[in-house]
């Protein structure tokens, strides 16, 4: 990382050690777990979005994808609703379904060239339709001791969950860093005329980073659905947001081309640390909400301080 | 194709467009026909929800289906996920209609959705009943068409689930409250309503309340965060829903907690497993069946003339509905959702009434 990219990092060490020296029970061992298995899905679907934003596309579909595979998932596994007990391939398919919905956006992107924001918004609608069939009203529990593991069982100190998140970002940044995919990702972003001028066909590399975000909202939804015991339609309620804002306060561009997986993750931490330890030094339910978001506009200000006179930023 | 086109086809449609309008109003000024002259037979039945995809709002639909057979009739389902231009669009297309004979059962998005509900309903002659959202001065005694507004008090549910609370707990200890959406009337009357639980219980303590907006994955995290601030001291957790109570549940099993006593409301289907099994408390029921069907009873009795809007006193315009404390005494009468055709007869539509808005 260069000095550029320090923004994050610093500011999410401020921000813990102030809480810390606030606040006793938020350094403790136990609070930095909750932190870790709280920021662990947000993780995961900020490492699917930040693909799509390097291109300088957007996704909004995240909400409606992870809806419809936290409910294929909880079908799928054992649960109360059928005789399913699929397990490990039950989470397999749903994360499918979820990567089928993300090629969904990203064809109607390339074929169609409607712009990615209406697609996602309407893959979105249609991943919480799907969702809404599978559900037909009645909630499915799960009873499938490993998924229900992942939550509950811990492994040096840390849960599943959380190791799931290490594991996805690690491979994140293994394809954004040495893969054509994540490569051409960057590319597209910064000057995707350029890359088509020499000879790069890059319709194909859209769709296949729209798939890949699918596949890891999909694994979000499964993790949410760990978490909670029960497959629920609005399973991704306002992890699209979320998660653009973590990529964002991260350092990862809109306009593309900057950022990436490690940005992100960083992002991620700095919003589940905010939201934690606004809890944990006692302020008030009514001022949180106003508190947090300007403590990320303070923080995503101090960021791109280093960028600000490359235009793009401020527009 | 000349310069000229595109002005001149912009005048045109707008021109149809604004026809168009005027043909509208003039529809529906003529559509309000003689009150209550409806046959059984041509009434049609419409309940609107926000989403199917929550087992309440589900179950209420269910309820006006249970209703619509009782009388050889069927609901019309419309779902407007929790969109209010959405909802209005589809109240706009239903008015467009035939609504001389229309009775819907509808839940306004917001106080502010039901304005417009209730005029347009009322202009086009439809027969209409709400329930939940409502602006407070908004009177469906000011209207002939408007014939019922049903909700809950949830001050008064909110200390039903406290008091249910501080029993378990031996009356003495520390509590955290997860409140809903702190801008809804609801979150603000059920946390009022713990409060007053709490005067009455002076050994009660809150320790802490913090908003979950009524989700089950925040009310995850919250309480999480909240068991290790507080730890040990925690004896219950009130939430503002069952929803949110289902997510203290969970986080409670992830921390191999079980010491704790956990109160919710809505009587979803999990929370009432839950209290089966003893690993909640207490929550409370609006019956969702019976608000799904009791709305388009009203309606129904209304436009086949036999209830006359005009003589019904104002308590049944606007009321206060009857609601259920459950607890591991009286969960096995509400495990399965069900209606009671009885409830929805002309002569019992207003049993419920438990007093008027104030």
């Amino acid at each position: 990382m260069s000095l550029r990219d320090a923004g994050p990092p610093i500011a999410l060490v401020v921000i813990f050690a102030v809480f810390a020296a606030l606040s006793p029970q938020f350094r403790s061992v136990a609070n930095v777990q909750n932190i870790m298995d709280a920021a662990a899905v947000l993780a995961v679907v900020t490492c699917g979005i930040t693909f799509v934003l390097m291109m300088g596309s957007i996704d909004l579909s995240a909400a409606g994808v992870m809806g419809a595979s936290a409910l294929a998932v909880a079908l799928l596994v054992e649960n109360n609703r059928n005789g399913n007990d699929l397990g490990l391939l039950g989470i397999a398919l749903a994360v499918l379904l979820a990567a089928g919905l993300g090629a969904l956006s990203g064809l109607a992107l390339v074929l169609l060239k409607v712009p990615s924001f209406m697609t996602t918004l309407g893959v979105s609608a249609i991943g919480l339709g799907v969702a809404t069939l599978m559900f037909s009203g009645v909630q499915p529990n799960i009873s499938d001791e490993m998924l229900e593991g992942w939550a509950t069982g811990r492994f040096l100190g840390f849960s599943g969950l959380a190791w799931i998140a290490l594991g996805c970002v690690l491979v994140g940044w293994l394809i954004q860093r040495y893969t054509r995919l994540g490569r051409y990702a960057y590319a597209i972003g910064g000057a995707e005329e350029v890359l088509a001028l020499s000879g790069v066909k890059v319709a194909p590399f859209k769709v296949a980073v729209f798939t890949l975000a699918g596949a890891f909202y999909g694994l979000g939804g499964v993790m949410v659905t760990s978490q909670l015991g029960a497959g629920l339609v609005q399973a991704g309620k306002g992890y699209d947001f979320a998660a653009i804002t973590a990529a964002v306060v991260g350092g990862t561009l809109l306009t593309g081309g900057r950022g990436g997986v490690l940005h992100s993750a960083v992002g991620v931490l700095l919003i589940t640390v905010l939201t934690n330890g606004l809890v944990q030094i006692g302020v008030s339910p009514y001022w949180q909400g106003g508190v947090q978001g300007l403590i990320v506009v303070a923080a995503v200000a101090a960021a791109v301080i280093p960028q600000r006179r490359r235009n793009q930023v401020v527009k | 194709m000349t310069r000229m086109s595109r002005p001149v086809a912009a005048l045109f449609s707008l021109s149809v467009a604004a026809m168009a309008l005027a043909g509208c109003s003039e529809g529906s000024s003529t559509a309000s026909g003689e009150s209550g002259a409806c046959d059984a037979s041509d009434v049609k039945l419409v309940g609107q929800v926000r989403n199917e995809s929550n087992p309440y709002e589900a179950s209420w639909l269910d309820g006006g289906d249970a209703f619509a057979q009782s009388v050889g009739l069927k609901q019309e389902r419309l779902t407007y996920d929790g969109d209010s231009t959405k909802q209005q669009e589809q109240i706009r297309q239903l008015l467009a209609g035939d609504t001389d004979c229309l009775v819907m059962n509808v839940l306004p998005n917001g106080d502010a959705d039901t304005t417009p509900i209730v005029k347009g309903a009322d202009q086009a002659g439809a027969y209409l009943v709400t329930q939940w959202n409502k602006p407070a001065d908004l009177d469906p005694a000011d209207y002939d068409r408007w014939v019922s507004h049903i909700t809950y008090n949830g001050v008064e549910s909110g200390q039903q689930i406290g008091d249910a609370l501080a029993e378990a707990i031996g009356g003495e200890g520390g509590i955290i409250a997860l409140q809903g959406v702190l801008d809804t009337a609801a979150a603000k009357d059920r946390f009022a309503g713990l409060e007053a639980s709490l005067a009455k219980n002076p050994g009660v303590t809150l320790l802490d309340d913090q908003t979950a907006n009524f989700s089950r994955a925040e009310a995850l995290d919250v309480t999480k965060t909240l068991l290790t601030k507080h730890g040990d001291k925690v004896k219950g957790i009130w939430a503002a829903n069952d929803d949110m109570a289902l997510g203290a549940l969970e986080a409670l099993k992830q921390a191999g907690r079980s010491d704790v006593a956990v109160v919710g409301i809505d009587a979803v289907p999990d929370a009432l497993t839950a209290i089966q099994d003893g690993s909640m408390t207490a929550t409370v029921s609006s019956d969702g069946p019976w608000q799904g069907g009791i709305g388009l009873a009203i309606g129904f009795c209304a436009a086949t003339g036999e209830l006359d809007v005009k003589d019904l006193p104002a308590d049944n315009r606007a009321f206060f509905a009857e609601q259920f404390l459950i607890t591991d005494a009286n969960v096995g009468d509400f495990a399965t959702p069900k209606t009671d055709e009885s409830d929805f007869e002309c002569d019992n539509v207003f049993d419920r009434v438990a007093g008027p808005l104030s």
